[in-house]
């Protein structure tokens, strides 16, 4: 963070030069731990000397861009989610809910119902899943299942 | 599905499900959403113990005939979904597994753990590979294959065939 103050007042202070000394990048990734691992992966190239050297020669470019994108996601926080929109529908039972429910079987709803489930699910998660797989998905582990396994999470 | 035909409960979910997005692209407000989702629920609901195969179908004819005529001119489609904003926006990005082993040496030896464990992979690979196609030719019926659905490992300690196209995919959002 006092990399990115630092870099504004050069920036208010020489306004021809565009390119800025890149200081203690441990400190600024640890000082800004949402911005996405995307806008470091090109500043990995060891560290640059300290701000003493600002009026230096060799300078790098860096950008605070932080671009438009959900949290990632862990898979912790789908199962959570998974359970908490079951949860919200008022014909299952929260008590009897666990994660290896059958919803058939156990909670004894109607394919109807699960269509429900699934469209709150894509919901929910912001994507679709298409009918061939969704009407396979029974068990709310198997929907967390199937949510990580198209968003890549912990592969 | 393991045949190429849907059955009638399949079809009757699947127009349930689009008729009710589309009643979400018309009922923008989410209350109102909710009280025309849940007639048309209790539509299917009362219909839902028919017996009759004929009238059954020729219910879900109906409901087909009405969808169309009802249908929502722009519905709303999830980005990733085919006709979204962002449906295989990210494909020319997601590059094959097999240009791995054309990067220089000096690039590999950037990440030396990542590539020592592709070698153990591919190893396996080659090794599994005369079975997996032993078993597919085994499998597969004299015509040709029925669906896209690969069948699973038989024996013990077999990996599922063509099991490397699916380990090494690339990731839906790649870096």
């Amino acid at each position: 963070m006092a990399a990115r103050i630092i870099a504004r007042c050069v920036r208010s202070l020489n306004h021809r030069s565009v390119y800025f000394n890149r200081v203690n990048t441990a400190a600024t990734l640890t000082a800004a731990p949402l911005t996405h691992g995307r806008t470091f992966s090109h500043l990995t190239n060891g560290h640059k000397s300290p701000l003493a050297q600002i009026s230096g020669s060799s300078f790098q470019v860096f950008q605070w861009r932080a671009y438009g994108d959900l949290p990632p996601l862990t898979l912790e926080t789908i199962h959570d989610r998974v359970l908490y929109v079951l949860k919200l529908y008022d014909k299952i039972n929260p008590e009897k809910l666990q994660a290896t429910s059958h919803f058939m079987k156990d909670l004894g709803l109607d394919s109807l119902d699960q269509v429900e489930i699934i469209m709150a699910m894509e919901d929910e998660f912001g994507f679709e899943i298409p009918d061939a797989e969704a009407e396979k998905l029974m068990t709310p582990q198997e929907i967390a299942q199937y949510i990580a396994d198209k968003k890549d999470v912990y592969e | 599905m393991a045949a190429a035909y849907l059955t009638h409960q399949q079809k009757v979910l699947r127009l349930y499900k689009k008729s009710l997005r589309h009643i979400e692209s018309w009922c923008i407000f989410r209350d109102k959403y909710r009280f025309y989702a849940c007639l048309l629920r209790a539509r299917f609901d009362e219909n839902k113990h028919e017996k009759d195969m004929v009238k059954a179908t020729m219910m879900l004819k109906a409901g087909e005939e009405e969808f169309w005529a009802n249908q929502h001119p722009q519905p709303y489609l999830f980005p990733d979904s085919p006709g979204g904003t962002s449906y295989e926006r990210y494909e020319c990005y997601k590059v094959p597994e097999w240009c791995l082993d054309h990067w220089h040496p000096s690039e590999k030896a950037m990440y030396p753990d990542y590539f020592a464990k592709r070698e153990q992979w591919k190893k396996l690979r080659a090794q599994s590979w005369d079975r997996e196609v032993q078993q597919l030719q085994a499998e597969t019926p004299a015509d040709g294959p029925k669906s896209e659905v690969l069948p699973p490992a038989r024996r013990e300690g077999d990996l599922p065939p063509l099991w490397w196209q699916f380990v090494t995919r690339p990731r839906e959002r790649p870096m």
